[in-house]
């Protein structure tokens, strides 16, 4: 292997790893907050990319452009989903953790379902972003820019996470809620728009995320199946709950990925992903960044 | 605070039995108490219950719906065996389908390559699986919460990818059961569903036999007791482990063996549908939504879902407009929002009316 | 009444078939069923949604009366039944080889279907061709490509298209045809998915670029449905081989050649194995970035020019479901029609005799819409007169160049030249 071919590995790992980190970052802020796992997280991605494909095609805008209203409903659609069937959740007495489990498992197949009836199982992709197709060679190393854009908007996003968690009125209810649901409500914060707010903002991030791959990607229901699963391991990796354990460990997951398709075989670079997670919570129980 | 909170609603909604259990713990009376003859009615409902299924199919001679029937068996089985450590020990395996790939593997590779019967590669199977618990439970067992889960899933992902490159298992074409005719021996009938039937019945009844004895025995009480109290959990740490990793063991045997029995039915098993993700999800479902950590609720689960799903694919299915995963995905849905601890929380609430006055 | 019942629940479907059973009962059934088992949800559901179109042009032509030179077109309904219409109910086997047994099994002793038809997913068609064989129903296999299936000695097995090696041959006859041309190739690269597609497609062109001294330079098995195919990309890029071999679904299609694009590579010959490089999908979403592609194909619409059937089953198709036929499409149309004349010719619908009748088949290839030679099944059902073509992707279509007696332009190569 040249030099060359290692640095674009890299590269391209670490790339790939700010994606799977901002699809992550989502996931671990509902946790975080609630302690809710979303195994619907996937479709929501799915839901991301096919609400830009539709305004893409709708109003001819480039994606890059269709992408905060894709992130506007993709806000609104994590609220929604909050009030329509997580709310409920909550209340169970019992078994709350498997509950929360098994009814956003449930949401996704039926998202994939809906998303089956509406768009047909055909395969979608979009053509006509200004960046698609863009790369940018730094002597042999290839960084295309669809990617660069999207990498750079996930270090966007970590930072605007940071200000909105540690700098915002929002952020301090958000703290509060999730170190104690009860005590908030005695100070008068409503803990529903509190968790309301905090799975838009879950919704949205992974909307980021979706509307960037959908440049680059293809676009059908069972998108969001293989990136799901990565999303829990990074998130798992990086310690439930911790934003920037979610970002950590995404770049990890990334490069670890992309080694270990070169140095294993192609078909067991998952194998890679899986033993880093193993290792890494076999010595920190909580994660890279767990708190707790 | 969270603790007795959760003691107090178990009290009240999980298991019906739970009073009376603690009753007879402060009694320590040798007579018939109430919750010996809770226990003896739990096995008279069994009896008849398994009677009244093994004689199903003689009335029921559409293939289709006995098919449906040795699936649903099939799935409780699973489930039971599954609620043991997820249910019983709180351990969520989301990774069950590594132990069903054990088994299908290690009987269908006996039967192919050494002509070994699959009742003995059965055997094997599931001792294999133990073994494997036993070697993951040692580590996995200090994990809590989602990360023992997402263990759970890593590990059986990598089964996946490994046997999947395995050439000498067949890689990702699997392993076809030649075709031959009808025998006990080999567990091969060509159209003949009734000794798939019994087999499975015999199966969901051993795994319910099982749990049904573990309900009653020190391990039943330490479980519950670390499971509604970490001080409990403190002082009982090494028993507890070790009683654990038995319950681990145990529920991968079984789900070994289901497995070993889904190659022989199916006669035909690739890695993709014997060791993948969807099937963990659909071991756990039915104790889950026919109530986690209960005896009945694995069947129950199984008896309301597995008949739900195969009867919306073949109505809905042929469209391909996504209905039927429309139908499920609500279904799964509706039953975890509306009933949290599980469908049988609708009988347990019954019967205690009725015992009320 | 008891013997009413049963013949609702037999006839399961349509009242038309409920008066014709009422009525005098007839030797001859007015309608004969054919089970289709595909994946209707799931990754894979647009090719069964894709089938079902094609089932629903073969029946409009076996159904009906059309003045075409194809099985069964001339008379509406099979003559060998009395004019009895076809019916072809659909089941979903979801991808999953146990509900592929469990589908064929209801439709056969349910829904009493004459045959089977299927199945896209080779797994899946292990079950039900091992179901059919217990049920002795004829298991028509039009889609799937795994050499394993006709060696599994099932007697109620037939393909009329062709497997993976014939299909690979195909591809290393036109190399060779190259070299005598004295172009350059030696060097090959495989890149297939961990399915049976996948390695099936890949031993067979290992073992024949080894017969016929060709250099596999690299062979890269990868997970089907991959976040992300980079690090293989660069590999096929480091080693620049002669021609590009990728065996992958319209998914993995798609990413592999968007990857392409952005890691600047540019192969110097692609040579696909089919699945989603005939997927109209694949070309709209990356057609510009592989122009010149070739790829293997059991169908082409330029035979359009020596058989005429072939551009007015195409447009029929084409206005069921807005695409034009494809490799996959054009066997499922095919397959029908070879079955249906099956159980023409058979004059029942007992399995045996329809077995018997499909054995005896002998259409020749003009009366197809296929490139093939002919439809003549050996003892192991598989039709070994289905020649393959290459398609080349040039301009926005399919133009066929490979064999000589089919192609209708010379093959552009390297592809980038």
């Amino acid at each position: 292997m040249t030099l060359q071919g290692l640095a674009q590995i890299l590269a391209s790992g670490l790339l790939m790893g700010l994606i799977y980190a901002l699809i992550a970052a989502g996931l671990s802020l509902i946790f975080g907050l609630m302690d809710v796992v979303n195994f619907a997280h996937g479709e929501f991605l799915m839901l991301a990319m096919y609400a830009t494909f539709g305004i893409v095609v709708a109003t001819a805008l480039d994606p890059v452009l269709a992408a905060p209203l894709v992130v506007g409903a993709m806000f609104v659609l994590g609220a929604f989903v909050y009030f329509a069937v997580i709310r409920h959740a909550m209340r169970a007495k019992a078994n709350i953790g498997m509950v929360q489990v098994f009814a956003t498992f449930g949401l996704g197949i039926t998202i994939r379902g809906l998303a089956q009836h509406v768009f047909t199982p055909d395969y979608r992709s979009i053509q006509t972003s200004f960046l698609a197709g863009r790369t940018l060679d730094l002597g042999g190393v290839f960084l295309p820019l669809p990617q660069l854009f999207g990498g750079l908007l996930s270090c966007l996003s970590f930072v605007a996470l940071y200000f909105i968690i540690r700098r915002t009125d929002f952020g301090r209810a958000l703290e509060a809620t999730r170190e104690d649901a009860g005590a908030v409500a005695l100070v008068g914060i409503d803990k529903n728009r509190v968790f309301a707010l905090g799975w838009g903002l879950g919704a949205a991030l992974v909307g980021i995320a979706g509307s960037v791959m959908a440049i680059f990607y293809y676009i059908h229901p069972d998108v969001g199946t293989p990136f799901a699963l990565i999303a829990y391991v990074t998130v798992a990796l990086g310690g439930f709950g911790s934003i920037f354990g979610a970002l950590a460990a995404g770049l990890l997951v990334g490069i670890v990925e992309a080694i270990s398709a070169t140095i294993l075989s192609p078909s067991m670079k998952a194998v890679g992903i899986y033993l880093i997670y193993l290792v890494v919570v076999f010595m920190r129980p909580r994660g890279l960044f767990g708190n707790l | 605070m969270m603790g007795t909170q959760e003691l107090h609603d178990r009290r009240t909604t999980a298991s019906s039995s739970e009073p009376e259990r603690l009753e007879r713990g402060a009694e320590h009376s040798g007579s018939l108490t109430a919750f010996a003859r809770g226990r003896r009615r739990e096995l008279a409902v069994a009896a008849v219950a398994a009677i009244v299924i093994a004689l199903l199919p003689l009335g029921i001679h559409d293939v289709y719906l006995q098919n449906v029937l040795v699936l649903t068996l099939m799935y409780a089985a699973l489930s039971q065996s599954w609620n043991i450590l997820g249910g019983y020990c709180g351990q969520i395996s989301l990774g069950h389908a590594i132990y069903f790939g054990i088994g299908a593997y290690t009987s269908t590779l006996l039967y192919t390559h050494a002509g070994l019967t699959p009742w003995f590669g059965m055997l094997m199977g599931g001792t294999l699986a133990a073994l494997v618990a036993l070697g993951l439970g040692y580590p996995f067992f200090r994990l809590r919460g989602h990360y023992f889960t997402i263990a759970t899933i890593v590990v059986a992902e990598t089964g996946l990818l490994l046997v999947l490159n395995w050439d000498f298992a067949g890689g990702a074409e699997g392993i076809q059961i030649p075709y031959g005719p009808d025998s006990w021996a080999h567990l091969q009938f060509a159209r003949d569903k009734l000794p798939y039937i019994y087999f499975a019945l015999g199966l969901a009844v051993l795994a319910w036999l099982v749990t049904f004895a573990i309900e009653d025995s020190k391990w039943g009480y330490w479980w519950r007791a670390v499971k509604d109290n970490a001080e409990a959990a403190e002082s009982l740490g090494v028993v507890v482990f070790r009683s654990k990793m038995a319950a681990a063991a145990l529920s991968a045997f079984f789900t070994a063996i289901a497995g070993s029995f889904y190659a022989a039915f199916v006669s035909y098993i690739d890695p993709d549908s014997v060791m993948g993700f969807q099937l963990s999800l659909l071991i756990a479902l039915p104790a889950v939504l026919g109530g986690i950590g209960t005896l009945w609720g694995p069947a129950l689960g199984a008896l309301v879902l597995i008949p739900l799903t195969e009867l919306t694919r073949s109505y809905f299915g042929g469209s391909g407009s996504g209905v039927d995963l429309i139908i499920y995905g609500v279904l799964i849905m509706v039953i975890a929002l509306a009933r949290p601890e599980g469908l049988m929380s609708l009988f347990g609430r019954r019967r205690k009316s009725r015992r009320g006055p | 009444m008891i013997m009413n019942r049963r013949e609702i629940i037999v006839g399961g479907a349509s009242a038309a078939a409920l008066l014709g059973a009422t009525g005098v009962r007839a030797q001859q059934p007015s309608e004969v069923v054919i089970g289709a088992v595909y994946q209707m949800s799931g990754a894979s559901a647009q090719v069964g949604v894709d089938a079902q179109h094609a089932f629903d042009t073969a029946l409009d032509v076996i159904n009906n009366s059309y003045d075409l030179d194809l099985p069964l077109a001339k008379n509406a309904g099979l003559a060998g039944l009395n004019g009895a219409k076809v019916r072809v109910v659909i089941a979903d086997h979801q991808g999953d080889p146990q509900k592929g047994r469990a589908e064929a099994e209801r439709l056969i002793t349910r829904e009493k279907v004459a045959a089977l038809i299927g199945s896209y997913q080779s797994a899946v068609a292990v079950t039900i061709s091992q179901t059919a064989e217990r049920y002795q129903v004829p298991f028509l296999s039009a889609d799937n490509s795994s050499p394993s299936l006709n060696r599994q000695g099932l007697k109620f097995y037939f393909r009329p298209g062709a497997h993976d090696e014939m299909f690979s041959k195909a591809m290393f006859d036109f190399f060779d045809a190259l070299k005598q041309k004295s172009r350059k190739i030696e060097t090959l690269a495989l890149f297939h998915e961990d399915t049976i597609f996948g390695t099936d497609s890949a031993n067979a062109q290992q073992k024949l670029a080894d017969e016929r001294g060709y250099k596999i330079v690299t062979n890269i098995k990868y997970r089907a449905n991959s976040p992300s195919l980079t690090a293989e990309v660069q590999q096929l890029k480091s080693v620049d081989a002669d021609v590009l071999m990728p065996s992958s679904y319209t998914t993995d299609g798609i990413l592999l050649v968007k990857t392409m694009g952005e890691l600047g590579y540019r192969p110097k010959a692609m040579v696909a194995q089919d699945a989603g490089f005939s997927e109209k999908a694949l070309y709209d979403a990356v057609g510009d970035k592989i122009e010149g592609v070739i790829s293997r194909a059991s169908f082409s619409l330029d035979l359009a020019a020596k058989r005429p059937s072939v551009a007015k089953i195409n447009e029929m198709y084409k206005s069921r479901s807005g695409k034009d036929l494809n490799d996959l499409t054009s066997r499922e149309f095919m397959g029908l029609l070879v079955l249906a004349d099956g159980i023409d010719r058979a004059k029942s619908t007992d399995g045996e005799k329809i077995r018997e009748a499909l054995a005896a088949t002998d259409i020749p290839g003009e009366r197809t819409i296929m490139p093939w030679k002919r439809v003549k099944f050996g003892p192991d059902g598989q039709n070994l007169d289905a020649d393959p073509v290459l398609l080349q992707w040039v301009g926005g279509k399919f133009v066929t160049i490979f064999p000589a007696s089919a192609a209708i332009a010379e093959a552009k190569w390297p592809m980038n030249a």
